[in-house]
């Protein structure tokens, strides 16, 4: 059996796209308990910034984020390769590169109001998330613009409950953005 | 040498094999998630990999999670190998070093 030029090109094809499509829908599966981890952070930090005096979030926040960073690391290594260098590194590096943005920002920009500081982690995860979504895991997408357009709706119309309307809706969000990621 | 191979190039088998390729470490694949890769129906699939299995290019291993079963599939090293000769000859002739 003889195939022509055109059909082997097009079987070429069809395994670019489908090694493609499967490394993206192993990449749903680590990165969706990966999502509800920091559904659970988000949930537990904007809960305890609308339940306990400001002088203890810093503190609470450090815990709950080194937890979390320890998590995802923990999460995102591959069953079979622990041991082995993986894409476990990198997104903690990712993580902590996020962080220190965030530490960053409110060094330089020293909000003089609660809100702006509540609010603006949800704007930049959600436009992280995007930028994941355009260039690699479309479903990223959907999930940031909704984080991103969750933190402006409760900066405008909920103000007053803006922590419990983060953990309630930015944190719920991730939990089931995450659980959507782990089905695909 | 690169050399055609009938058996993979049926399109699902292609595809199968292009996922299970595509595993870093060769790890197995659940079925499940095979058939969202593949887009194929249950009884395709099923029927292809039974196909693939019988060649030895992929092995089939069914356990169960609690009390829901699961069906993992992996490439033998037959398979990796007969599935890199035929990508090495898709390319030969694309790039017209045989074919017509």
């Amino acid at each position: 059996m003889v195939i022509s030029r055109t059909e082997a090109a097009s079987a070429l094809t069809d395994i670019e796209q489908t090694a493609g499509r499967s490394r993206v829908l192993k990449s749903y599966q680590i990165a969706g308990p990966i999502l509800m981890v920091w559904g659970v952070v988000w949930a537990i930090g904007y809960s305890a910034m609308g339940l306990l005096p400001a002088e203890r979030w810093g503190m609470i926040w450090l815990a709950l984020d080194v937890a979390g960073a320890v998590a995802t690391v923990l999460l995102s290594r591959r069953p079979k390769a622990a041991g082995k260098a993986g894409a476990g590194w990198r997104i903690g590096v990712g993580v902590l590169a996020i962080m220190a943005f965030f530490v960053a920002s409110y060094a330089v920009f020293q909000p003089t109001t609660i809100a702006p500081a509540i609010v603006y982690p949800g704007l930049v995860t959600g436009l992280v998330y995007v930028g994941v979504g355009i260039v690699f895991m479309p479903r990223f997408l959907w999930i940031g613009a909704a984080v991103f357009a969750a933190s402006l709706i409760g900066y405008f119309l909920f103000q007053p409950w803006l922590a419990f309307w983060m953990a309630a809706v930015g944190g719920g969000g991730l939990l089931l953005g995450g659980l959507w990621l782990r089905r695909a | 040498m690169a050399q055609l191979d009938e058996l993979i190039h049926q399109p699902l088998r292609l595809k199968i094999m292009a996922a299970l390729h595509a595993e870093p470490g060769g790890e197995p694949v659940e079925f499940s998630r095979l058939k969202a890769v593949t887009q194929a129906t249950d009884g395709n699939l099923g029927s292809h990999l039974t196909t693939l299995e019988k060649a030895g290019y992929v092995e089939i291993a069914k356990d169960f999670v609690g009390k829901k079963p699961r069906t993992r599939v992996a490439m033998t090293l037959a398979g990796r190998k007969a599935f890199r000769r035929h990508v090495d000859y898709l390319r030969e002739v694309v790039e017209g070093v045989s074919g017509d």
